[in-house]
């Protein structure tokens, strides 16, 4: 086993806080009277005298990013290249083309899935009106690959299927609905995982035409609600391999229309659970059509280990070749969904003391809670934050990195509604969607465990740094790793990594122009290592959700290889709100950011926490011979979980396990420094 | 009474009638040599060759394809004695396959819809709210941010208000407070000015005369100085602009009122009534 030294910051470094660096505007103590005059005295240009400290900060502080000049830049906004506005979407949705989401009694096609995604309003499976607070940017179906639409054609009594027993009975299952429906979707999962499904809905003499069919309707679909610019409907499907009940799945992202989609059938976990088969097809997708796709695995939480396990699927240490191909095709990977978060583990992570988030329920085991419970010896290939390290390590012995992905949110949604509003939580299934007692059904039991409704995570949300809304623009900065993963908020991060940042420009003005000028974005590599003795430094900004909570902090999660080649991780704290009052302690914690949330009425005030934040960040303790990763995590203030609106709005009361208020965040992809 | 019964020409007439086809259907269905037929046609073997192929990617060969046609006189014969036995009848699954291809009939005749251009612009006229194009905006703003304010804010504002209003050389951009909001918007939409800037915002412009500097306008980032640049007012939309969605909303409507008039239509050839009155009726249920 791998130890790790878990040190926390004795005190974080370079608190370039916002609460200092952003009071810029009006002095508190001089009245805006005076600020005013001295305004009209200084005609060139004003910005001394809406600041504190007056001509000291007025010749330190770059206002602009090296070598541009102040009068030249009134618009800096025209011509610009770079990202301006952050897309928020959803990267993983099923609509009644998934066998799963069929069975467990969703009616909702495609059509409707995307006119929920732009607003509308859409009565769901279970007769419930449903609508999002505001629309989405961009929504990818990726309905499962195996039997797509096949589930649909058993209820609807396709003779093929009607002649074998077990697809006869689901068939009437799937009509009585509610719970039946719901076991019998388990039931279906469960077989797809031990590879006990019925032989008619793989047989391809079966399935081949009615999959072309529901495939290219669905991208039919897409055409018709692709609306570049406004909002992106990207093609997409998923492919479903699940071992033993070992989440391996993988979505599959078009960047192309439907000309070039609908060349080839999606690739299936009946075809192969190898993910290596799958890059093979990919691969063989490009060639054909000239296409291009990615693919972003989802739940490694659920993998038993699986997800960044050392060895291939035939179970031989990773090879180059293989560590070269999964770095080119699977660029991202999910953080968090409706099945909780993957980006670590307590028992992993113990000097972190926000990495509970979206844990219980899910660290039981497996998807299935089959084959084995999830043991300490299992998880440092089971998240992402020790995926990363595995990738360094992976590095060192074969020169490149496998596990090299940024981080992405999706949802998961099996009732094609992408509805993980805390307040507007229409859950991951049918039988999850509103009702007094759908916090309490059991989702599934094992290992004597039971996994409950309530357990699921009304998250989360892909935020994608792009040019433009279009599949394209959408898909390439997906490519770049220019995006983050958030729990459901849609809150604006901004990170940059470089060598130059210093705690001025934090003071910036124009956070984007100083970033892309003095450094790289999020989910980039850090450039070439100038000169000995430099150190990573970062410029990392955030902003709340316009309907969501304020913000508490924002922290940068480093991991590294020590010299003797073992994983390391440390969290630091960079910015938080009410920086006056709170210090960080000698743990090198800060005291926490409180709590406005008045469970019994689900409602919290944003009295506490700060709209925005802003630091920059140097590495205090970098080694320039050794890998390491940053990520930023932005966490907000307390806010209600959906169980809470559940239980103020059918008026019921939860057991004390059941959690009624959370710390939502966001997950910024990473940036690598490897030395040269 | 009896007798009077055998005398009627009319019982006489039906028995013989019986007689006559009982005798023509036993002689029929035992007479040598004319069993019912099953002809397979060149096509049908075409069509099971290309199904093959669609699937494995090649012909098959003679003797797959020998299989094929086996299978399919198998099918047939099944299907046939099954229906002559009466197993189609009360089978769920042949029940909802026969909806399921009623319902494909109405899809089939609604793909094909083609509008012309006056039902177009007429369901565009009627139907304003769904195609308006939204109010759209172009603004600079500046913020001032409660955080870094507290209890002066409104006094604060109304001093970089009057900056902003008397000093026409400053740039906006250096005034306020640093933030990710963008400080000028090119041309925007409102519903996504609000997705930035939260609904209370986005409303407030509607409200805002362009060309000068105003405000403050609250929303939950704080207190923003606002001068509308350009503005576009809320307009019902030529038909050339939005063609594509009008085309795809009209055939929508009209799958739907064909489905429900042809529903309607067989409606008034039954009659349906409910043994027990229900909590809710049926909405379907035109008996008494």
């Amino acid at each position: 086993m791998m130890k790790q030294k878990r040190t926390i910051i004795p005190a974080s470094i370079a608190i370039a806080v916002a609460g200092l660096a952003l009071a810029v505007a009006v002095p508190g103590n001089a009245s805006a009277q005076s600020a005013t005059s001295r305004a009209a005295a200084d005609d060139v240009s004003v910005k001394g005298a809406f600041d504190p400290d007056d001509g000291i900060a007025r010749d330190t502080r770059p206002e602009t990013p090296a070598g541009v000049e102040a009068k030249k830049r009134y618009s800096p906004y025209a011509g610009r290249k770079y990202p301006t506005r952050v897309f928020f979407g959803d990267t993983h949705h099923h609509t009644a083309n998934s066998g799963d989401a069929f069975m467990a009694g969703n009616r909702l096609t495609p059509e409707q899935s995307y006119r929920f995604a732009r607003g509308e309003e859409v009565v769901s499976s279970s007769g419930v009106p449903a609508k999002l607070s505001r629309p989405l940017d961009f929504l990818v179906i990726s309905d499962h690959a195996e039997g797509l639409g096949v589930m649909l054609q058993v209820y609807d009594g396709n003779p093929a299927f009607a002649s074998d027993p077990t697809l006869e009975r689901w068939g009437k299952a799937m009509k009585a609905g509610g719970q039946e429906a719901a076991a019998t979707m388990r039931e279906l999962v469960s077989a797809q995982a031990q590879g006990k499904l019925p032989a008619p809905v793989k047989d391809p003499k079966v399935v081949v035409p009615i999959m072309k069919s529901v495939w290219q309707e669905y991208t039919a679909t897409a055409e018709k609600f692709n609306d570049p610019g406004r909002f992106t409907a990207m093609i997409g499907f998923e492919w479903t391999s699940v071992p033993g009940g070992n989440n391996l799945h993988r979505n599959v992202l078009f960047r192309d229309n439907k000309d070039k989609a609908d060349q080839i059938l999606p690739f299936s976990s009946w075809q192969s659970e190898d993910p290596e088969k799958l890059w093979d097809w990919m691969d063989k997708y490009e060639q054909k059509t000239g296409g291009k796709l990615l693919a972003i695995p989802h739940n490694a939480n659920l993998s038993n280990g699986r997800m960044f396990e050392l060895v291939d699927f035939a179970g031989k240490p990773l090879s180059k070749d293989y560590a070269e191909r999964r770095a080119r095709w699977e660029v991202l990977q999910e953080m968090m969904q409706t099945k909780g978060s993957s980006e670590t583990h307590p028992a992993l992570s113990p000097n972190d003391e926000f990495a509970d988030f979206g844990i219980a329920g899910w660290e039981y085991g497996n998807l299935t809670l089959e084959d084995k419970p999830l043991s300490r010896d299992m998880m440092p290939t089971n998240y992402l934050r020790w995926g990363l390290l595995q990738g360094l390590m992976q590095e060192s012995k074969l020169g490149v990195n496998p596990f090299k992905f940024g981080f992405i949110g999706g949802t998961d949604v099996h009732n094609s509604l992408t509805s993980i509003e805390e307040d507007n939580f229409y859950g991951k299934h049918v039988d999850q969607e509103p009702s007094p007692t759908r916090w309490e059904h059991v989702a599934k039991q094992g290992f004597g465990k039971t996994r409950y409704n309530w357990h699921y995570t009304a998250a989360g949300y892909a935020a994608v740094w792009a040019t433009e809304n279009t599949r394209e623009a959408l898909w390439d900065a997906m490519k770049r790793k220019e995006v983050y993963a958030t729990s459901g908020t849609r809150m604006t991060v901004r990170l940059f990594a470089g060598w130059d940042f210093t705690p001025d420009d934090a003071r910036s003005r124009y956070v984007a122009e100083t970033g892309y000028a003095k450094g790289v974005p999020m989910g980039a590599d850090l450039p070439k290592l100038p000169a000995a003795g430099k150190a990573p430094s970062f410029l990392i900004a955030a902003m709340k959700d316009a309907l969501g909570g304020n913000l508490d902090r924002i922290q940068i999660v480093k991991g590294w290889l020590d010299k003797a080649g073992k994983p390391q991780e440390k969290i630091y704290n960079v910015a938080w709100s009410d920086a006056q009052r709170r210090k960080t302690g000698n743990d090198g914690k800060l005291p926490p950011v409180g709590d406005t949330v008045d469970v019994a009425h689900a409602t919290w005030t944003n009295t506490i926490g700060a709209s925005e934040l802003v630091g920059t960040w140097k590495d205090p303790d970098f080694d320039q011979s050794v890998r390491a990763f940053y990520y930023a995590r932005v966490i907000e203030i307390p806010t209600p979980r959906w169980t809470a609106y559940d239980a103020f709005r059918f008026g019921i009361k939860m057991p004390p396990e059941v959690p009624m208020k959370h710390q939502e965040r966001a997950w910024t992809s990473p940036v690598w420094y490897t030395p040269s | 009474m009896v007798k009077r019964l055998f005398k009627e020409p009319l019982l006489h007439f039906l028995a013989l009638a019986i007689a006559v086809f009982v005798a023509y259907g036993v002689f029929n269905r035992f007479e040598a040599g004319k069993p019912d037929e099953i002809v397979i046609t060149e096509s049908r073997v075409d069509r099971l060759a290309a199904q093959f192929a669609a699937i494995w990617q090649r012909p098959p060969t003679s003797a797959e394809l020998k299989n094929l046609i086996d299978d399919y006189v198998k099918e047939e014969i099944f299907v046939r004695e099954a229906l002559a036995l009466g197993l189609d009848k009360d089978d769920t699954i042949i029940r909802r396959r026969l909806r399921l291809k009623m319902e494909f009939l109405n899809s089939a005749e609604t793909a094909t819809l083609t509008p012309t251009d006056a039902e177009l612009e007429k369901y565009l006229k009627d139907n304003p709210d769904k195609f308006e194009i939204e109010p759209a905006y172009a603004f600079v703003q500046v913020l001032l941010s409660p955080d870094l304010h507290g209890d002066r804010i409104d006094q604060d504002a109304a001093a970089v208000l009057q900056v902003l209003r008397t000093k026409l050389s400053v740039d906006p951009g250096e005034l306020g407070d640093a933030t990710l909001l963008p400080r000028k918007l090119e041309f925007t939409g409102k519903a996504s000015i609000s997705q930035t800037f939260g609904p209370a915002f986005a409303d407030a412009l509607d409200k805002i005369a362009p060309g000068q500097w105003t405000g403050p306008v609250e929303s939950d980032f704080g207190l923003h100085l606002v001068r509308i640049t350009e503005h576009q007012a809320g307009r019902a939309p030529a038909l050339a602009e939005v063609r594509n969605v009008v085309e795809r909303e009209w055939a929508n409507e009209k799958r739907k009122a064909i489905e429900e008039q042809r529903l309607a239509t067989l409606l008034t050839r039954y009659r349906i009534t409910m043994e027990a009155k229900p909590k809710g009726a049926p909405r379907l249920a035109n008996g008494p």
